[in-house]
């Protein structure tokens, strides 16, 4: 698929993709938002370069890409769980780094790098991508944690960012 | 002293006819020469990304910030669609993603260079200035770029100055 943005002469097209639309709230701040204002959880500074790019007083592009995100993400864990079932550690690793990306440009620490070793440990390197010498059955069970780990990671992450965007309380 | 009658208001666009001769006669500013009006244009950029968020953000970015210097801007999802499109229409710059499938950034920027694509692609894209934008940013990634023929690598989280000051390189690189 390619898909032109607009030059001078056309006001139309937007890259957004939403369902219906949401209503207009406040711009979302990053602050005091919840109990610990994201930290380790969020890049304050990347995530406010995703918001700088709504337009004033408006958040759909954001929001919408956060969306995206969520389920770019719910696919991508569909997608671990049955390479994990065939024992696909290439495959592991192509989704590791393909979460990578994303979790990268919306600045969630936890679960980049955790997207990261993901992607490592698929490789047979250890979490820093050095070479390592342990076997398949090894890395198996590497991942078979980190899986956990990442998961409740991006839970966490979700969370902060539906309170974030007013579509979720947050639980005191 | 009459001033000349070619002088346009303080504010306008410059004129291809603009000139202004100083009092003493020393100092002449043209803004004719063809350096100067290619300044002006604007460029046409193609982003290749097989991740729909990098595509929105990327693009979005380009369009709120880089309107200075980005007329348009295509978005492909592939190597292969990259290379396609490169066949029919030319391009200025294009902002490669690197980690794809079926054809990675650094393949599809050889098939460019090296115009090995199925479909010839135009001879003006051949060399077409290429920046990678990725998390895989090591020293020894970057020389594998630089070695393909990309002019610079960007990081992901795209920090929106270095990218500009990617493109403003590139562009002057590339003449």
């Amino acid at each position: 698929m390619a898909v032109e943005l607009r030059d001078d002469s056309d006001n139309g097209s937007d890259l957004s993709r939403s369902g219906s639309p949401s209503p207009s709230s406040p711009t979302p701040s990053l602050s005091n938002t919840t109990s610990n204002d994201g930290e380790g959880i969020v890049d304050h500074s990347t995530f406010n370069q995703l918001l700088d790019l709504d337009m004033e007083d408006d958040d759909e592009f954001s929001r919408t890409l956060v969306h995206n995100y969520f389920e770019q993400a719910q696919r991508a864990f569909g997608d671990m769980d049955a390479a994990m079932s065939a024992s696909d550690l290439l495959g592991l690793s192509r989704l590791g780094h393909f979460l990578k990306g994303s979790s990268a440009q919306l600045g969630l620490l936890k679960v980049k790098a955790s997207c990261e070793k993901l992607q490592y440990y698929g490789q047979g390197m250890d979490a820093a991508g050095q070479h390592s010498s342990i076997s398949n059955e090894e890395a198996e069970n590497q991942i078979r944690i980190l899986l956990i780990q990442m998961r409740r990671e991006y839970d966490e992450a979700e969370t902060y960012l539906k309170v974030l965007y007013g579509e979720q309380q947050l639980e005191q | 002293m009459p001033m000349p009658a070619s002088i346009s208001p303080p504010g306008s666009p410059p004129s291809p006819t603009m000139s202004v001769d100083s009092i003493h006669g020393h100092n002449t500013l043209r803004l004719n020469s063809p350096l100067q009006l290619d300044q002006l244009r604007r460029i046409k950029v193609m982003i290749v990304d097989d991740n729909s968020i990098n595509l929105s953000i990327l693009s979005r970015m380009l369009e709120k910030h880089f309107t200075d210097i980005v007329q348009l801007t295509v978005i492909t999802t592939s190597g292969v669609e990259a290379l396609q499109r490169l066949a029919s229409e030319e391009f200025d710059l294009i902002l490669m993603d690197i980690d794809m499938p079926v054809l990675t950034g650094v393949q599809t920027t050889i098939a460019i260079r090296q115009n090995t694509s199925e479909s010839p692609i135009l001879e003006h894209n051949q060399n077409v200035a290429i920046i990678a934008v990725t998390t895989s940013d090591g020293a020894e990634q970057r020389e594998l770029y630089r070695q393909v023929g990309m002019s610079d690598c960007v990081s992901k989280p795209i920090d929106p100055s270095k990218l500009r000051s990617a493109i403003e390189g590139a562009m002057k690189a590339s003449g």
